[in-house]
């Protein structure tokens, strides 16, 4: 026995009224592709294991004038081909399009790539480059996060028992903004990725970065913003050798862990280059 | 305390299979053990090597990694439902001209997957078969042999066994 | 007249494959009822005391059946594969069972595991070469060594005297002509230490058997194992002392091998568990287990001395190798010899060669064999030496090797004959593809492209006895009755070609049946590429009895002389009789109680033919090492590669690969050619990204297929530059000439990377898997000495 309840709720208000009551014994299955594999191995015991996909109008792709709203249950591979999105939104195709395999895709979601809260998770560093908004309902009513604040450590969000994440609002890209997500791993997506490196540029007429975003993923207990490399940028042009020391202002204040995929000394030389990569790329895509 | 069993329908190679199960099995288990179609394979059951691969709602997807509630009442398709009645499926026909079959455990997930690719985006390129394919292991081809067969598919050398 | 050799007839098993039809052994518990189900519990130490292991709480689980330790009543485990042993009063490898529960549900089984009460006092281990060659290494693997009687498979030569390390547990050594003077006269001399990383099979069926207990205490298992008769019932018989007739042994179709099914470990402690219980039970392993409870190859530690004059001309090979054999007690198999006779094949060494072989043990996972057997280790090391020396002397890496590669009918500084040797063909078709002599344009921008090529050669060892029954229905259809493994590399399909050559008839009228002790006659198992030559003269024999006993039959029946009659497929050919044709079903006739005919013959009744095939035994080595016969014959491959290398990140992408075996004379091409591509993807992967991976406690941290890095397709090159040539030279004595290749494949690829990495970036690796970590920091510091 892997858990021993199961519900389906058909609103989001019954769905709360379930977390609420079984707190940390629950957890949510929306793809099912990170829970799945720890539900056999035993990893986790939970009580409770509510299914979300009879809860309505939380898996959609919804574009408006300000930005746009993606359902929590929006599946990956939905997401990376979403011809709506368009090429302002291309980074968050692109980083969605780097998780895993096709067949993973199909069914992982964009809210459970979130909500796992993996250090790695490549679908999530689209919504930190673009400064996403998180959207939260529950026992508290609903309540908007900003994407960088979500995470607080591996496994764990800002998510309190009695709260489900709806979606996220993308507000609209200023003009002149490029975007780009470089996905560092051995034998590519299926791979976890060693390093992961997240771009946008805003620039003015002239070629001067206004604004900048760099993140990254796999060098620290949660996704992070290289934000002395981002300051690094403002007001500079980027050339390779701009590029170059961003990367290296971004490798030298992160503190990444040795595993059984890379040692930390590989994955600060990697965030050298891939953030140096991410910014050339996210500079042609303006 | 234990889980109590529900009652789950699933519609595989266009049959209608209703059965109870507690909710914590797999859509691998269900198909192997619940409805004795043995042709999908469990290799690591981690969602890593892809011979679990079944096809949902036209979508490959990986069953050892997807719970019976995620495949309640949706259109699976399992390796035995890809023959038609005047014979194998193109691409099976295709494995077996191009020697794209050795040890065959790879091989159920690989031909579905393949199927996806090619309903999908019917010109796919070398390099989108491949991509399409990247979270499918073979241990004993190499590869070549597969993409050769897809290809072959793909380029209408099997027009005649198609449904 | 037709052949059905050198055809690429489509493989017999390929329908049920491509349908799902066809049934592995981990197909079968469906049809038990009342299945009873083994899980394992595992050590997480890499060595540690058991102090204290209590199954009392786990047993009185309601539905558990049966719980084995490793104070198990009446269990030798000595006679055990190593890997199958259970932990007695240390665990000596990260993952080493410490109990086995036996349960009427795999659930109930689980949650006995977490009944089990286990107290570890952990000790220091040793996993690598490095740490237990120490003459004072911080653990001893096995302790008892000197002390135990010697193994059912032990050599005297290769019991371990000279013991640096206590964890030398196997020792070789060969001396041929005399090295010290030859390289003391070289005028070039290149010289290296080389390691390789630890690596697993990974066959996609994990290990399973079922075993079902029968009611005269007999059992028939189903397994995914090698050998039915060879590996799996005899060690059956031997090691649990069942009588041969209770014990049947069947193969279902198999999920790969590559070797990892040579020893019968899932198979015997099955048997165990359901002898003990009296049930039909079942055991699984997991992925996991797969990685830390079944075999790993053995990782080889070289040193290599090669000396030359300036013409080339090589004069000697000071060669030191030992094996990493894991947490092998009572050792009796490895010494060194098997991976180190990779230094044999290919050079002759101007007859100077000195070997100097061990086997240390150490607290990994115990090894087994895996394709290529240790030569894709030993030769690594001396393929690179060997385009260094080339480089040193100025000439093409393919002048210098044809300069020293033996030729057919000399003899390989152990004394073996070459009798067929195709690697000078394959090397040249190679180098040609690949344009060995124009560099690569490098128009990659950080990617730096590079060429390489590198050959190899693996033995044949004389692996004792196949045989084959051919049954000749009496409506002209054939029945082929073999043992051989069929792990997927198409051994059936050759050997019904074979049998649709002998008789002249179609392949859809013959059935092979393969691999049930009850109904196929004996033969060992698929190890050391043996089958095509073994099993496949074993078929010819037996087609050729029955064909013999068909033309006495016709002979008779027609006057005439045996010689004077051809049988063709369901047609006898008489030569100068009455009657030119004769139709051969129409000489069975049906049952009758008015005849005599029932004694000749009979609709319904076969007419059978027998085939045994043993190649030659060894001839033991005197006490030089040196024997005129030791190994059976050789196989050959050639690789070149171009590869690009990024000089930020490290990684190696694959460009093109040109890969040739000597295959001797091929019966099926296009089942070769799938082994050439299948053996380039293996090979890039353990040469590339595949290892073993440890955490403190010594257990393997990447024991799934996220971390341990197995090739994609996308590790691949495309497919037009992936190009797979057969170049072969006939074996005298095998069937139709054929040999088997599918081990040689796996050998040069990596020295062939090894030297492209050089031409790309600059820098010489001395071991591998070559990734990207460790390409980038030889970068880095090539970068550093530089500046």
């Amino acid at each position: 026995m892997r858990f021993e309840k199961y519900f389906q709720p058909t609103s989001i208000e019954e769905c709360v009224s379930l977390l609420k009551e079984y707190g940390t014994d629950a957890k949510m299955l929306a793809g099912g592709t990170d829970l799945v594999p720890r539900l056999k191995n035993k990893v986790i015991r939970p009580k409770a294991v509510i299914g979300l996909f009879s809860i309505p109008n939380i898996d959609k792709i919804a574009l408006t004038e300000a930005g746009i709203m993606i359902g929590s249950m929006v599946q990956l591979r939905h997401l990376q081909k979403a011809e709506e999105l368009g090429d302002r939104y291309v980074v968050i195709k692109e980083a969605a399009g780097h998780v895993s395999s096709m067949q993973v895709r199909n069914i992982a979601t964009i809210g459970g790539n979130a909500c796992n809260a993996s250090p790695s998770a490549d679908a999530v560093q689209g919504l930190m480059v673009m400064d996403a908004v998180c959207k939260i309902d529950g026992v508290n009513g609903k309540r908007d996060v900003a994407i960088a604040n979500f995470f607080i450590g591996p496994g764990k969000t800002v998510l309190e028992n009695g709260e489900i994440l709806t979606g996220f609002f993308i507000p609209a890209p200023k003009p002149r903004t490029g975007t780009a997500y470089e996905k560092f791993a051995i034998r590519g997506d299926t791979d976890i990725s060693i390093v992961g490196a997240g771009c946008s540029l805003t620039l003015c007429e002239d070629g001067t970065v206004t604004d900048a975003r760099i993140s990254l993923a796999s060098v620290a207990p949660k996704p992070i913003r290289a934000t002395e490399a981002e300051n690094f940028l403002i007001g500079k042009k980027i050339t390779e050798t701009i590029a170059r020391e961003a990367g290296k202002l971004a490798a030298s204040n992160c503190k990444p862990i040795s595993d059984q995929r890379a040692s930390k000394e590989y994955r600060v030389e990697m965030v050298k280059v891939w953030v140096k990569n991410a910014i050339l790329e996210a500079k042609v895509r303006i | 305390m234990s889980l109590e069993k529900m009652q789950f329908e699933l519609i595989v190679n266009g049959k209608n299979y209703i059965f109870y199960s507690t909710p914590d099995r797999t859509l691998l288990e269900v198909l192997r053990e619940e409805l004795n179609m043995l042709g999908t394979k469990k290799g690591c059951d981690d969602a890593n090597c892809g011979v679990c691969t079944v096809i949902m709602d036209g979508m490959a997807v990986k069953s050892c990694t997807i719970l019976i509630p995620q495949a309640n009442g949706r259109n699976i398709t399992t390796i035995e439902g890809l023959e038609g009645p005047n014979g194998l499926h193109p691409l099976q026909q295709s494995f077996i001209d191009n020697f794209a079959v050795q040890c065959g455990f790879c091989t159920p997930g690989m031909i579905l997957t393949a199927k996806a690719i090619l309903d999908e985006n019917p010109n796919a390129t070398e390099e989108e078969i491949r991509e399409g394919l990247h979270g499918n292991i073979c241990r004993c081809t190499g590869y070549e042999s597969i993409v050769r067969a897809i290809e072959a598919v793909r380029d209408g050398e099997y027009k005649d066994l198609e449904v | 007249m037709n052949s059905y050799i050198g055809k690429g007839a489509k493989r017999i098993d390929a329908f049920d494959k491509v349908t799902g039809k066809g049934l592995y052994a981990s197909d079968y518990p469906n049809q038990f009822p009342r299945l009873a189900h083994i899980k394992a519990l595992q050590s997480p130490y890499a060595h540690a005391k058991i102090l204290k292991l209590n199954t009392s709480k786990a047993e009185n689980l309601e539905g558990v059946l049966g719980i084995i330790t490793g104070n198990e009543p009446g269990v030798d485990w000595d006679q055990y594969p190593k890997v199958a042993v259970l932990a007695v009063e240390r665990t000596i490898w990260a993952g080493q069972i410490v109990a086995l529960v036996c349960a009427e549900t795999e659930e109930i089984a689980e949650e006995a595991l977490e009944l089990i009460e286990v107290e570890y006092e952990q000790l220091p281990h040793v996993l690598n070469y490095k740490e237990a060659i120490d003459p004072n290494p911080v653990s001893v693997v096995d302790p008892d060594y000197e002390k135990r009687p010697v193994g059912f498979t032990d050599r005297p030569g290769d019991r371990a005297t000279n013991r640096v390390s206590p964890n030398i547990v196997g020792a070789f050594k060969m001396n041929a002509g005399d090295v010290d003077k030859a390289l003391a006269e070289a005028d070039v001399i290149v010289e290296g230490e080389f390691w390789t990383g630890r690596k697993t099979a990974s066959p996609l069926e994990t290990p399973n058997a079922i075993c079902r207990y029968d009611n005269d205490g007999g059992i028939t298992l189903w397994s995914n194992g090698a050998g039915v008769h060879g590996v799996i019932k005899q060690s059956i018989c031997r090691i649990l002392k069942m009588k041969q007739s209770q014990v049947r042994i069947i193969q279902p179709y198999m999920g790969g091998s590559f070797g990892s099914r040579l020893t019968p470990y899932v198979e015997l402690l099955t048997v165990l568990m359901c002898l003990k219980v009296k049930r039909t039970v079942r055991f699984q392993y997991t992925r996991q287990q797969t990685f830390t409870m079944g075999p790993s190859n053995w990782p080889c530690y070289t040193k290599v001395k090669i000396g030359a004059k300036k013409d080339g001309t090589i004069v000697g090979n000071d060669y030191y190798l030992c094996e990493e054999i894991g947490a092998c007690l009572n050792n009796s198999f490895f010494s060194g010899r098997l991976s180190s006779s990779g230094a044999l094949p290919v050079y002759g060494w101007g007859g100077n060669l000195r070997m100097d072989t061990y086997a240390v043990a150490t607290n990994a996972v115990p090894a087994a064999e895996y394709r290529g057997l240790g030569c894709p280790e030993a030769e690594f090391g001396i393929e690179i030496l060997m385009n260094e020396l080339a480089e040193k002397l100025n000439m093409s890496p393919v002048e210098l090797r044809m300069k020293n590669i033996l030729n057919d009918g000399e003899n390989n500084c152990q004394g073996d004959l070459i009798t067929s040797i195709g690697v000078k063909k394959c090397l040249q078709a190679v180098a040609d593809e690949i344009k060995i002599d124009e560099p690569s344009v490098q128009d990659m921008g950080v990617w730096k492209k590079g060429k390489g090529l590198a050959i190899g050669g693996k033995q044949n060892t004389p692996l004792g006895r196949s045989e084959a029954v051919v049954k000749y229905n009496s409506d002209g259809t054939i029945e082929l009755l073999i043992s051989c493994d069929e792990n997927g590399m198409g051994a059936t399909t050759a050997m019904t070609q074979i049998v649709a050559n002998e008789f002249q008839c179609s392949m859809e009228d013959i059935k092979t049946t393969k691999g049930d002790t009850a109904i196929t006659p004996y033969d060992n198992y698929s190890a050391s590429s043996r089958t095509t030559y073994n099993t496949g003269n074993a078929v010819i024999a037996a087609c050729k009895e029955c064909i013999d006993k068909l033309k006495e039959e016709v002979a008779r029946r027609y006057g005439i002389h045996t010689s004077k009659v051809e049988i063709v497929g369901k047609k006898a050919i008489l030569k100068g009789s009455y009657v030119q044709e004769v139709d051969i079903p129409s000489l069975f006739v049906p049952v009758s109680m008015f005849t005599q005919g029932n004694w000749g013959l009979q609709v319904g009744s076969p007419v059978v033919g027998h085939g045994i095939y043993c190649p030659a035994p060894i001839i033991q080595w005197d006490e030089k090492g040196l024997s005129p016969r030791v190994w059976n014959w050789w196989q050959y491959s050639a690789a070149a590669v171009e590869i690009a290398v990024n000089e930020e990140t490290g990684q190696i992408k694959v460009l093109k690969v040109v890969s040739s075996a000597d295959t001797g004379n091929p019966i099926n091409p296009e089942l070769i050619k799938g082994q050439i591509e299948g053996g380039v993807c293996m090979s890039l992967g353990f040469h590339i990204n595949e290892e073993q991976i440890y955490n403190r406690d010594g257990m393997m941290a990447n024991a799934n297929f996220s971390d341990y890095r197995l090739p994609t397709i996308l590790d691949m090159p495309v497919k037009d530059n992936m190009k797979a040539c057969i170049n072969p030279d006939p074996l005298p004595d095998g069937p139709y000439g054929a040999k088997g290749m599918a081990e040689s494949i796996t050998i040069p690829t990596g020295p062939a990377i090894a030297e492209a990495i050089y031409r790309a970036v600059g820098v010489r690796v001395d071991g591998y898997p070559m990734n990207a970590e460790r390409i980038l920091k030889l970068i880095k510091e090539k970068k550093e000495k530089e500046a």
